[in-house]
């Protein structure tokens, strides 16, 4: 938003919005990571703050659910002003899930504590966690920057986090179907691996909405989808 | 919830400065206004909603006593400015409307200068005490009108000779310039294009920094835009008084509904 | 065929031909309309031309007056220093005027007699004011500048025809002879007629003049607007922004329209019976004119007043009270500066009315024959619609002209307030 509205009330409750929405991203992030780190050092004091501190980035999401609720009622934005407004309900929604996923990533850490482990699988998810952190960054700075090449990198870089994703999954399951021990402990990583892959998802999504913001288009899902993981295929492994 | 403005006082702990009970205003035979009691916040942007001819004018104009140049109106109940009864004897209307200032409805610079509309209030109310006073007042004054800059190098020009958004901040202006307390606005934009009238509504949210501002207005957006709360009348009852983004968001009556939702004019 | 036309036709077609239909009815219904109008402005027009080229056709002759120059010996047998103002003049002059008539039998009693009836009975007069001003120029010879009389100055404008049978003619051949001798010499001239606005009235035509009526209708209109003015604009503010809407200030606003719709003259009987009856002002004074005018100019004034105020726009009169102007102030700083074109204009052409107003003149005794100009609002006086009125009624040729020319007059006078009063409105008129 480079030009000012005459109404300089309408561009500060715009910015108190970015705001939140900027401060849920760095919340979702700093969760993000800590429940990485939790995981691989079995942290489970870390995992349980990173629990507890999803309840603020659900509140921060209330708040701009609240405020970009009022701004709607109250200032009736129109054109860029209402995909602005749209979008941070959207990306709202994208981080709490994040945030949600992170708790989760922390619940399992908790829960598999003191199992036995999957050999190098926790640094595995922590290098794609990151990788999905790095997205969720990038992609609420393009939306800042309103940079839509950034963007479209980001949809892009998505492929990436699927492939990751492909590989942890094929390693987990050679793993269980090497021994059924490994199973319980398993899941859990995989799940904890499908979470982070979510992550990624939520990214592209973010990323689609600075394509929306900017040009008032959705980005066609074009995408290319590489799952490996088809039940065929798994069929043909059994 | 309430800091997402983040520099607004907060409305409901800024004592009132406005207190109006059980008012009843009859136009001849009319029952204009029926039993309307209002708290007006100080530093704040209270502004009237309704239908037309709900009874928002004229409650407006009781705030001042307007009414008193209408042979047929007659006003009862209760109205203080802190905390003292503006209808009572002892209170000169000619004082009290230069410490409730109006703006209406149409822009109506006096046919005279810029400078003589700025000064005309403090002249006659004895302002200022020398030429350099007066000129202070003006200059402060257009400044606070935000229109300083537009009119500086054209003081002694017609004000009939601005745009229409000019014109209403002009007079907005003129009415600053009597140091008022209260400033009450009819309608102050239902002249005026969509940008003058962002003008004005920005002059509007600049000047409830100094006064308390009651604002009547056709539109709802405008309230919505401009204020801090709301008082939705209807048929010359006042419905619903609260907080402009409750009553935008989740208004408490039926009729308040209906109405900001377009479907009952 | 039918059938199909309207399975064919959409609703909309067939509202259009129905407009179609009525269409051509309308636009001949308009065209009369404007034929009408045109015509009834054509008729005003062509009246009104009729009007003015009549006077104009009569009365212009009365705008040039003949003059005859000649040399005057001022005989000291006939004019004494010693019985100034008294004297022989009229003999000086006719001796003088005999000199250069070669025809002329001057010791013949009724030859002298027409001889002199060439010149104006006013000669001999304007002669003595130069000898009584200065003594000196008796038994000397002096250049003089007459006017000629009646008869003569119509006889040079071509008024009278010389074929007409010398028995029905007022001039005689030889007087027609002796004036055509004059005219040979280079004697007679026909200069502006200057006399026409400052002598006052006269018996004779060539030396009647409109000063009189002038000063009189002046003093009696400043009378009325010193009056009028004040009153009229006093009464139409309190009416307008102070007096209560009740049933008596109702009443009081029938009544002014009323008042400004009575008959003129009924305002004379009332000004005969109370201004000159009951208060014993003098009878043909300007000052009671004036006053009768005012009673006649104040409903007008009022009128427009009013219409005027109201024409302000409130949201001027509540721009002023909002800032806490009290009642007298938006009246007085606002509102009334405002309003001052309208009333201003209304006031002038009350005045050009109150200018043109004969009826109730006539009754108070300004019509009457004076000869010097009023130097007061006391002084006896006529006004120029009374004074046309006097001439129209006398029986001298010279007045026909003269008359003419006093409307004439009169309607440059009235065509100047007019014009005034749109300058003052175009000039001050405001736009909000």
């Amino acid at each position: 938003m480079n030009e000012k509205h005459i109404l300089t009330a309408f561009d500060r409750d715009l910015d108190v919005i970015q705001g939140a929405m900027i401060k849920m991203g760095g919340l979702v992030r700093i969760s993000l990571s800590d429940a990485a780190t939790a995981l691989i050092s079995e942290d489970t004091n870390l995992a349980e703050k990173v629990r507890a501190g999803d309840r603020a980035i659900d509140a921060l999401d209330q708040k701009v659910k609240i405020d970009t609720a009022k701004l709607l009622a109250l200032r009736a934005p129109t054109a860029g002003d209402l995909r602005f407004v749209l979008s941070v309900m959207e990306i709202s929604s994208h981080l709490e899930r994040c945030g949600d996923y992170a708790k989760n990533i922390a619940k399992r850490t908790i829960a598999m504590a003191g199992g036995c482990e999957i050999n190098g699988t926790p640094a595995a998810l922590g290098r794609m966690s990151k990788f999905a952190e790095t997205m969720i960054k990038d992609a609420l700075e393009a939306f800042i920057q309103r940079d839509v090449e950034k963007a479209r990198e980001i949809i892009a870089r998505d492929v990436e986090a699927d492939q990751i994703y492909n590989t942890l999954f094929r390693s987990l399951l050679t793993h269980m179907m090497e021994d059924h021990r490994n199973i319980t402990v398993g899941m859990h990583l995989h799940f904890i691996a499908k979470n982070i892959e979510r992550v990624g998802d939520h990214a592209t999504g973010i990323a689609e909405q600075t394509v929306y913001l900017v040009t008032g288009d959705m980005p066609e899902d074009d995408r290319p989808k590489q799952d490996f993981v088809t039940p065929a295929s798994e069929g043909a492994e059994n | 919830m309430n800091d997402m403005r983040k520099i607004e006082p907060d409305v409901t702990k800024t004592a009132a400065k406005i207190t109006a009970r059980e008012v009843n205003v009859h136009y001849g035979d009319t029952h204009a206004i029926k039993n309307v009691d209002v708290d007006i916040a100080d530093k704040t942007v209270t502004a009237f909603i309704g239908p037309s001819g709900c009874g928002k004018s004229t409650f407006l104009r009781c705030l001042n006593r307007m009414n008193d140049t209408i042979d047929i109106c007659r006003v009862a109940g209760r109205i203080e400015l802190d905390g003292r009864d503006i209808n009572h004897k002892s209170v000169d209307p000619v004082q009290l409307r230069a410490q409730v200032g109006m703006v209406f409805q149409k822009p109506n610079p006096f046919p005279k200068s810029i400078y003589d509309n700025i000064a005309y209030g403090p002249r006659i109310h004895g302002l200022a005490h020398s030429k350099t006073d007066l000129d202070e007042i003006v200059e402060k004054s257009l400044r606070r009108g935000a229109i300083w800059n537009e009119v500086k190098d054209r003081l002694n020009q017609p004000g009939t000779g601005l745009s229409g958004g000019q014109q209403q901040r002009l007079c907005i202006a003129r009415a600053i310039a009597t140091e008022p307390e209260v400033l009450l606005m009819d309608e102050p934009c239902s002249a005026l294009d969509p940008i003058a009238t962002a003008q004005v509504e920005e002059l509007i949210d600049e000047l409830r920094q100094t006064y308390s501002v009651v604002i009547v207005t056709h539109s709802m957006q405008q309230a919505a835009r401009v204020s801090q709360k709301t008082a939705f009348f209807h048929l010359g009852s006042l419905v619903e008084f609260n907080d402009t983004d409750q009553i935008f968001t989740n208004p408490q009556d039926g009729r308040t509904e209906s109405y900001i939702t377009g479907k009952i004019g | 065929m039918t059938d199909m036309t309207i399975g064919d036709v959409t609703p909309c077609s067939r509202s259009l031909k129905r407009v179609a239909a009525t269409l051509k009815r309308r636009r001949r219904k308009q065209a009369l309309l404007q034929w009408i109008g045109l015509g009834a402005i054509s008729i005003a027009f062509i009246t009104l031309f009729i009007l003015i080229s009549s006077l104009v056709s009569t009365g212009w002759q009365a705008f040039s007056q003949t003059h005859l120059t000649f040399e005057v010996f001022v005989d000291p047998a006939e004019i004494s220093a010693a019985r100034l103002p008294r004297g022989g003049f009229d003999d000086a002059l006719v001796v003088s005027l005999g000199k250069l008539l070669e025809n002329a039998d001057m010791s013949d009693r009724d030859t002298a007699r027409a001889v002199e009836g060439v010149l104006s009975n006013g000669a001999q007069f304007q002669l003595r004011d130069l000898v009584v001003a200065d003594p000196s120029l008796i038994g000397q010879t002096i250049t003089l500048k007459v006017p000629v009389a009646d008869t003569f100055d119509q006889l040079n404008k071509g008024l009278i025809d010389r074929d007409t049978p010398e028995a029905l003619r007022r001039v005689k051949n030889r007087e027609i002879a002796w004036f055509d001798e004059l005219k040979a010499q280079g004697a007679i001239t026909k200069p502006f007629n200057l006399g026409l606005f400052v002598n006052a009235d006269s018996r004779f035509p060539e030396l009647a003049g409109l000063k009189g009526a002038l000063v009189g209708s002046f003093w009696a209109l400043l009378v009325c607007f010193l009056i009028a003015f004040p009153l009229g604009i006093g009464s139409a503010i309190y009416l307008e922004e102070f007096a209560p809407k009740n049933k008596l200030s109702d009443f009081i606003e029938v009544n002014i329209n009323n008042l400004a719709a009575v008959p003129s003259v009924v305002f004379g009987l009332l000004a005969l019976a109370v201004f000159i009856g009951w208060f014993g002002l003098p009878r043909s004074a300007p000052f009671v004119g004036g006053l009768t005018l005012a009673l006649m100019t104040m409903p007008t004034i009022i009128i427009a007043t009013r219409t005027a105020l109201k024409a302000v726009p409130p949201s001027i009169r509540e721009a002023a009270l909002g800032l806490g102007a009290s009642r007298q102030q938006v009246v007085f700083q606002h509102v009334l500066p405002l309003a001052m074109p309208g009333i201003l204009t209304g006031t002038i052409i009350g005045l050009a009315q109150a200018l043109g107003e004969t009826a109730p003149l006539l009754l108070i005794g300004m019509n009457a024959f004076i000869t010097s100009a009023a130097s007061s609002p006391f002084d006896s006086a006529t006004a120029l619609p009374t004074q046309i009125f006097i001439w129209a009624d006398s029986p001298e040729r010279g007045f026909v002209s003269r008359t003419s020319a006093a409307i004439l007059v009169l309607l440059g006078f009235l065509v100047m307030m007019n014009a005034v009063a749109i300058y003052l409105r175009q000039k001050f008129e405001r736009k909000w």
